[in-house]
C-alpha cells in the first residue's frame, strides 16, 4: 500500500469505523486469484445445446430470402431460428430497441444476427450455419458518420441516420470569442476501443420443468434484461430468471443485451434442455459493442491573464448500426465538453450518428474520454502561449461547490478538483520533472511530463430511473446475508457492500454473505454502470441496516425484557446498555423470529439525488454527483521510431471518502492502464464495413511490461449524500490520462497527435512534420 | 475436413515420421510447439487429414558445436536458445531474437523449426539465421539435402521444402572473438506482437577504434522474404563506426527494403523504420563494443 493510502488509512482510525476506510481483502479475492471462480459460461452439461449466430456477411445488404433446410437436414441440429420464430417484438435496445433479434429484411452490420442454430456439439453448429443460404441484394455501406448526417445519404433507419442531436448552451458564445485574447481551435479523432474483457459474452439457458425461463450469463442488468427477453419472446418477465453475475469483466460492454434473447429464444426449442452460446473472440470482436469513435471540434477562447471565456464543441459520434447507448453517450460527452471548468460562454453539440461500421455502446468514460482532450490540450496550448503554470490555469478556472459551472448550474454536490491539482502540484513527479526528464535512458529518447484533469458524472442524470434497493436477511447460523442486485464485473462492490454492512451492523465481515445479481434473489438495484454501484448499493444497504437494527433490538428487548431503547448493539451481539453480562447473540435474535414465525428479512430503498431542472435539449444533464480526477504523467519517447513508453503515472482521484483504498488502488491502476491503452495502442479497424481488426493478433492492448508505476493519491471531499461519504470512482480514472499522456508527449518532442490511439508511426510522423524544411536530408 | 475428424500421430522416431509424410493418399502436418499451427487450425487454414504431432521426439532438440558449424535441432524451443551459454557466446544475436518472439508462454513452446518452417516474413529467429549463414537439412525417406538459408524461403510461407521432407538440422556459424551481434524489433508493443521491422546486425571488429571488417544486415517484415541490406553492408568497412558513419550507413537502408502496407504499418513508415531500426541497432552495438 502507498504511503498516501495508508495517510488516509489513519484518518479513518480516528472516525473509529471497524471496516469503512480499511483495505480489507476481496471477499471473492481468493478463488480469482487461484481460478476456482467458476463463470456462467465456464458451466457444461452432458446433455447441453450448442447455439451459434449466423452473423451477416456484408455489412449492408437488403435480405430477399433466408432457406434453412439443408441446414435442418443436417443430422446434429437440433433447430434452426430465423426472424419468423420469433414470438414477440423483434427487437432490442435499452433506449431505442431498433436492433433486430434477428434480421428480416435488411442487415446493417457484418454483427448483426439472421439465424440461430442449436446443435449437438459445437462443431456441429458451426458446420450448419454454412448450410443456411441467405439471397443478399449487397448495398453500398455508409462508412462515414459526417457523410450519413448529409441529405441523400442512404437512410439505415426510418428516421434517418441522426439518431440523436443534443445540445447545452450557456452565456454569449460570440461575445465570449470577443473577449478573448487567444483562441484554439482544433480536430480531436478517438479510437473505437474494445472492452476485451477476458470473458466474452456467452451464456446458458434452459426452461424449467414449470416452464419458466432460466439465463445465466455474464450481464450489468438482469432485471432490464427480463424485460428485454419478454419483449422479444412475448413472456411474462415474473416468468423470467437472470443471473448475471459474477462477469470476467463488464467495462460497459455487457450492458446491452448480448446472448439473452438468442439463449431463450433456442431455450423455447429444445425440450427443455440447457443450451450454450459463448461468442469466441473473433466473433466478439466483430458483434459485440465497441467504444464510439468521435470527431469533436473544439474552439476554446481564452484571455492573458488565463480565464477561459469562451468554449464551442461540436462532437459527432459513429454509434455504428443500431443506438444501444449512444444518444446518452453523446448526452454525457457533451455535459463534460468544458471539463470541470466555469467557462462563461459555451456553445456544445453533439450528434449520435448511424454508421454500418459494427455496433457502438457504453464503454467506461461514456463519451468523456473522447471530449476530454479538447478542452485540457486547449489550456496546455494556452499556457505555452502566455507561460503561465498549466496547474495555475487549472485552478483558477476549476469551479468550487457552491460555484456555477460551465453548464450554468450551481454544483451543489462535493468537489474536489483544486485539491487533486494542489496535490499533484505537490508530488514527486511534478516538482521534480525537470530531473526525471533529463535522466533518459538512451541520447536519441526525450521525456515529458504532463498534467490534466477532468470529472465524471456519478449514477445516470435526469430522465433516467436511478434507484437501489437492499435486502438484509438474518441467518440461523447468525450471519447476515445481504442482497443486492447490481452485478460483481470485476470492481469488487461486493466487497464493499460486505464493508458498508458490517459497519452498520456491528459485525465481523465474515458474517456478512453478499448475494449479487440474481434476479429471484434480489430486489432491482440498477446497472452495474456509471459509476454507480458504491455509491447506490451502499446507500441501500445502509437504507436497510436501521430496518435491521430494529428487528433485532426488538427483538433482544423482548427476550432481555428491557424497554427498547436500552438496547444496545454491540459486537456479533445485542446488550443492555452498560450491563456486558446481560446479551443476546444474532443467532439467538434469529432463533426465536422463526419460532414466532417472523421475518428476518428486512429491505432498504433509496433514490439517487438529482437535479430539479434537466437543461433544455441535454439529454439529461447536469448530474447531481460528480466524481474528479488529476493525472500526472511521465513519457519516453524514442524519436528514431515514435515508440513511447509511460514511465510514470500519479493518479488522484476524488471519489470522496474511500470505503476500500485496496479497491480504490485496483480501479486507479485498472483505468490508468486502460487509458495508456486508449491513448496509445488500441483502436478495432474497419474499413468499408468489413473488420480489419479481427482478434487480439491486431488489436493490441497493454501487457504488464507497458504498465508503469502508477501511484494513487486519493483526495478525499466529503460528500454528504454518500455511504460513510462516498462518491464513484470507476471511470474517471481512466479520462485525464488520455490528454495528459498526448501532453507528455508534446512536452517530449513538441508534437501534437490529435488522432489516437498515438502509434508509434502517428508520433513517428508528428515528430516530423515539426522539424523545419531543410536542403540537407538528415 | 472438420477440426474433430483430425487424426494425429506421435512417432517416436524420424524415420517412422518421414514414413508418416510419404503416405500419398492423405495430406499431414507437423504440429510441435502447436504456437502457428493450432491458431491456423483454428482459422480453419490448415486442416490437414494427419497432424504428426513431433512434439516428443527429442532426438531432434539439440545444441551442439560440431566441426561444421554449432547445429541446432528444429525441435529446440526458443526458451532453450535464450538460455544456451554457446549460444550465448557464439550466437549472440540468435539469443537476442529468441528473447523477442511472442512473450515466455510462445517462447517455451515454440521452436526454431516451426519459426523457419511457417516462413513468416515477421518470423523473428529468420534474419539472424541470414546473417550466421545458416544452413537448413533437409531429410526425406530418399535423401538428404543441405539448403543455405538465402535458397530457402520462396514468398510468404513458401519455402523450397517438398511435402517428404522435414527439417532435420540447422547449421550455423559460430561467431568468433571479436564478432558481435544485435537483433532489433520494432512491434506494436514490447511483449507479444508481430514485427512492424526487425533487422539482425552481425559485425566483426577490427584493432582499431570502432573499426568494422565486415558485417551482415538482414531485414524482416519489409518485403516478401527477409532482405540483406548489401549496400549497407559494404558500407561498413569505409569508416570507423562512429555516430556520423552510422547515420550514413542507416540513410542508405530504406532504399533497399520494399515494404508493403498493412493493418499493423504504411509501407512508407516501414522504409523509415529500416534506417532507424539500423542506426539504433549499430548504436548499442558499439557502445557495447566500447564497453567490452
Amino acid at each position: 500500500m502507498s504511503k498516501q493510502v495508508e495517510e488516509t488509512q489513519a484518518y479513518k482510525d480516528k472516525q473509529n469505523l471497524q471496516w469503512v476506510g480499511k483495505p480489507v481483502k476481496r471477499i471473492d479475492g481468493s478463488e480469482k486469484v487461484t481460478g476456482e471462480q467458476k463463470y456462467k459460461t465456464d458451466y457444461n452439461y452432458p446433455n447441453m445445446v450448442w447455439g451459434k449466430v449466423l452473423r451477416a456477411k456484408y455489412p449492408f445488404a437488403k435480405i430477399k430470402s433466408i432457406d434453412t433446410t439443408k441446414a435442418e437436414a443436417h443430422p446434429d441440429v437440433v433447430c434452426v431460428l430465423t426472424h419468423k420464430d420469433i414470438p414477440g417484438f423483434n427487437g432490442f435496445g435499452i433506449v431505442t430497441p431498433d436492433q433486430p433479434v434477428l434480421c428480416e429484411n435488411v442487415v446493417r452490420c457484418t454483427g448483426d444476427a439472421v439465424a440461430l442454430v442449436g446443435a449437438e456439439t459445437l462443431e456441429a453448429a458451426e458446420s450448419a450455419l454454412e448450410l443456411i443460404e441467405v439471397d443478399y441484394e449487397v448495398l453500398d455501406p455508409v462508412t462515414d458518420a459526417e457523410k450519413a448526417m448529409v441529405q441523400g445519404a442512404p437512410k439505415l433507419h426510418p428516421d434517418g441516420n441522426i439518431h440523436s442531436h443534443v445540445s447545452i448552451r450557456n452565456g454569449d458564445i460570440d461575445k465570449g470569442f470577443e473577449e478573448a485574447d487567444y483562441i484554439f481551435e482544433n480536430t480531436f479523432y478517438s479510437p473505437r476501443q474494445m472492452h476485451a474483457f477476458i470473458e466474452t459474452e456467452g451464456g446458458w439457458g434452459m426452461l424449467k420443468p414449470d416452464g419458466s425461463l432460466m439465463i445465466q450469463c455474464p450481464a450489468q442488468y438482469g432485471h432490464r434484461d427480463k424485460l428485454q427477453i419478454a419483449r422479444a419472446l412475448a413472456l411474462n418477465p415474473e416468468r423470467i430468471h437472470v443471473y448475471s453475475s459474477p462477469n470476467g469483466g463488464g467495462f460497459g460492454g455487457k450492458d446491452e443485451i448480448t446472448v439473452q434473447i438468442h439463449l431463450a429464444l433456442l431455450a423455447h426449442n429444445i425440450s427443455g434442455r440447457p443450451v450454450k452460446i459463448h461468442l469466441s473472440r473473433e466473433e466478439s470482436v466483430l458483434a459485440g459493442i465497441k467504444r464510439h469513435p468521435f470527431k469533436v471540434t473544439v474552439k476554446t477562447g481564452a484571455t492573458k491573464d488565463g480565464s477561459l471565456v469562451a468554449n464551442k464543441v461540436c462532437a459527432i459520434a459513429d454509434t455504428g448500426a443500431y443506438a444501444s447507448l449512444g444518444g446518452a453517450v453523446t448526452a454525457l460527452a457533451i455535459e463534460h465538453a468544458s471539463g470541470p471548468y466555469k467557462i462563461p460562454n459555451v456553445d456544445m453539440e453533439g450528434f449520435c450518428v448511424y454508421t454500418n461500421n459494427g455496433i457502438a455502446g457504453a464503454f467506461r468514460g461514456f463519451g468523456v474520454n473522447q471530449v476530454c482532450t479538447g478542452i485540457e490540450t486547449h489550456i496546455d496550448m494556452l499556457a505555452e502561449k502566455t507561460g503561465l503554470d498549466p496547474v495555475e490555469i487549472r485552478k483558477k478556472n476549476a469551479y468550487r461547490q457552491g460555484d456555477v459551472s460551465s453548464l450554468g448550474h450551481v454544483v451543489k454536490s462535493s468537489v474536489g478538483t483544486i485539491e487533486t491539482l494542489e496535490k499533484a502540484e505537490q508530488c514527486d513527479l511534478w516538482k521534480n520533472r525537470d530531473l526525471y526528464k533529463s535522466q533518459v535512458s538512451e541520447p536519441w529518447k526525450k521525456r515529458g511530463v504532463a498534467i490534466a484533469t477532468s470529472f465524471h458524472g456519478v449514477g445516470m442524470g435526469l430522465g433516467s430511473p436511478d434507484y437501489g434497493a437492499a435486502t438484509m436477511e438474518l441467518l440461523e447460523d447468525g450471519r447476515f446475508k445481504v442482497g443486492v442486485a447490481i452485478e460483481e464485473i470485476g470492481t469488487g462492490n461486493g466487497t464493499v457492500y460486505a464493508q458498508v454492512a458490517a459497519e452498520c451492523l456491528k459485525c465481523s465481515l465474515d458474517h456478512i454473505i453478499v448475494v449479487q445479481g440474481d434476479t429471484t434473489k434480489t430486489l432491482d438495484s440498477g446497472t452495474i454502470s456509471a459509476s454507480r454501484s458504491t455509491y447506490t448499493g451502499g446507500r441501500a444497504i445502509a437504507t436497510a441496516a436501521p430496518n435491521m437494527i430494529n428487528l433485532l433490538s426488538e427483538t433482544a428487548a423482548e427476550i432481555l425484557d428491557v424497554p427498547k431503547s436500552e438496547i444496545e448493539l454491540a459486537n456479533n451481539k445485542l446488550m443492555v446498555a452498560g450491563d456486558e453480562s446481560q446479551f443476546v447473540t444474532y443467532k439467538q435474535i434469529c432463533e426465536i423470529l422463526l419460532d414466532k414465525r417472523k421475518s428476518t428479512r428486512v429491505e432498504g430503498h433509496f433514490y439517487l439525488p438529482k437535479e430539479k431542472e434537466e437543461l433544455r435539449n441535454s439529454g439529461g444533464a447536469p448530474h447531481h454527483l460528480y466524481g474528479y480526477m488529476t493525472h500526472v504523467v511521465m513519457v519516453e519517447v524514442d524519436t528514431l521510431t515514435g515508440q513511447t513508453d509511460v514511465l510514470k503515472v500519479v493518479a488522484i482521484p476524488d471519489a470522496g471518502k474511500v470505503l476500500n483504498p485496496q479497491g480504490l488502488e485496483g480501479q486507479s491502476e485498472g483505468g490508468a492502464v486502460m487509458g495508456i491503452g486508449y491513448t496509445l495502442y488500441e483502436d478495432v479497424l474497419i474499413e468499408d464495413g468489413m473488420h480489419k481488426t479481427k482478434n487480439f493478433t491486431d488489436y493490441i492492448i497493454p501487457t504488464i511490461r507497458e504498465t508503469p508505476e502508477i501511484v494513487t493519491i486519493p483526495v478525499e471531499s466529503n460528500e454528504e449524500t454518500g455511504p460513510f461519504g462516498a462518491k464513484g470512482i470507476a471511470e474517471v480514472v481512466m479520462i485525464p490520462i488520455i490528454p495528459a499522456i498526448m501532453a507528455a508527449i508534446h512536452d517530449a518532442t513538441g508534437a501534437r497527435i490529435n488522432r489516437l490511439p498515438a502509434t508509434p508511426e502517428r508520433i513517428y510522423h508528428a515528430m516530423q512534420a515539426t522539424k523545419k524544411p531543410s536542403l540537407i536530408s538528415r | 475436413m472438420k477440426v474433430s475428424e483430425i487424426e494425429m500421430i506421435s512417432p517416436q522416431t524420424v524415420e517412422e515420421c518421414l514414413y508418416h509424410l510419404g503416405e500419398k493418399d492423405k495430406t499431414s502436418r507437423f504440429i510441435a510447439g502447436g504456437t502457428d499451427a493450432v491458431v491456423r487450425m483454428k482459422d480453419g487454414a490448415w486442416l490437414p487429414d494427419t497432424w504428426i504431432n513431433i512434439k516428443q521426439l527429442d532426438s531432434l532438440r539439440y545444441i551442439k558445436e560440431e566441426e561444421n558449424g554449432i547445429h541446432i535441432g528444429p525441435l529446440t524451443t526458443h526458451t532453450d536458445i535464450v538460455h544456451s551459454g554457446l549460444l550465448q557466446k557464439k550466437a549472440d544475436v540468435l539469443t537476442a531474437a529468441s528473447k523477442e518472439v511472442g512473450a515466455v508462454q510462445l517462447q517455451n513452446m515454440g521452436t526454431i523449426g516451426g519459426n523457419i518452417a511457417t516462413a513468416s516474413p515477421a518470423g523473428d529467429t529468420i534474419p539472424t539465421l541470414f546473417v550466421l549463414d545458416a544452413q537448413i537439412e533437409l531429410t526425406s525417406l530418399m535423401e538428404k539435402r543441405i539448403v543455405p538459408i538465402n535458397e530457402f524461403f520462396v514468398g510468404p510461407g513458401r519455402t523450397v521444402q517438398a511435402q517428404e521432407e522435414m527439417i532435420t538440422n540447422i547449421i550455423i556459424r559460430p561467431q568468433t572473438e571479436n564478432e558481435i551481434g544485435i537483433f532489433e524489433k520494432l512491434g506494436p508493443r514490447k511483449a507479444q506482437s508481430i514485427s512492424i521491422v526487425n533487422v539482425a546486425i552481425s559485425l566483426k571488429m577490427g584493432e582499431k577504434s570502432r573499426e568494422c571488417l565486415g558485417g551482415k544486415i538482414a531485414f524482416g517484415s519489409v518485403a516478401p522474404t527477409i532482405v540483406r541490406s548489401e549496400k549497407c553492408e559494404r558500407m561498413l568497412t569505409i569508416n570507423p563506426l562512429h555516430d556520423e558513419a552510422i547515420q550514413d550507413i542507416a540513410g542508405a537502408a530504406w532504399k533497399e527494403v520494399m515494404p508493403i502496407s498493412d493493418v499493423r504499418a504504411s509501407a512508407k513508415y516501414r522504409r523509415s523504420m529500416a534506417s532507424a531500426l539500423l542506426e539504433r541497432g549499430l548504436y548499442r552495438l558499439m557502445k557495447r563494443w566500447d564497453e567490452r
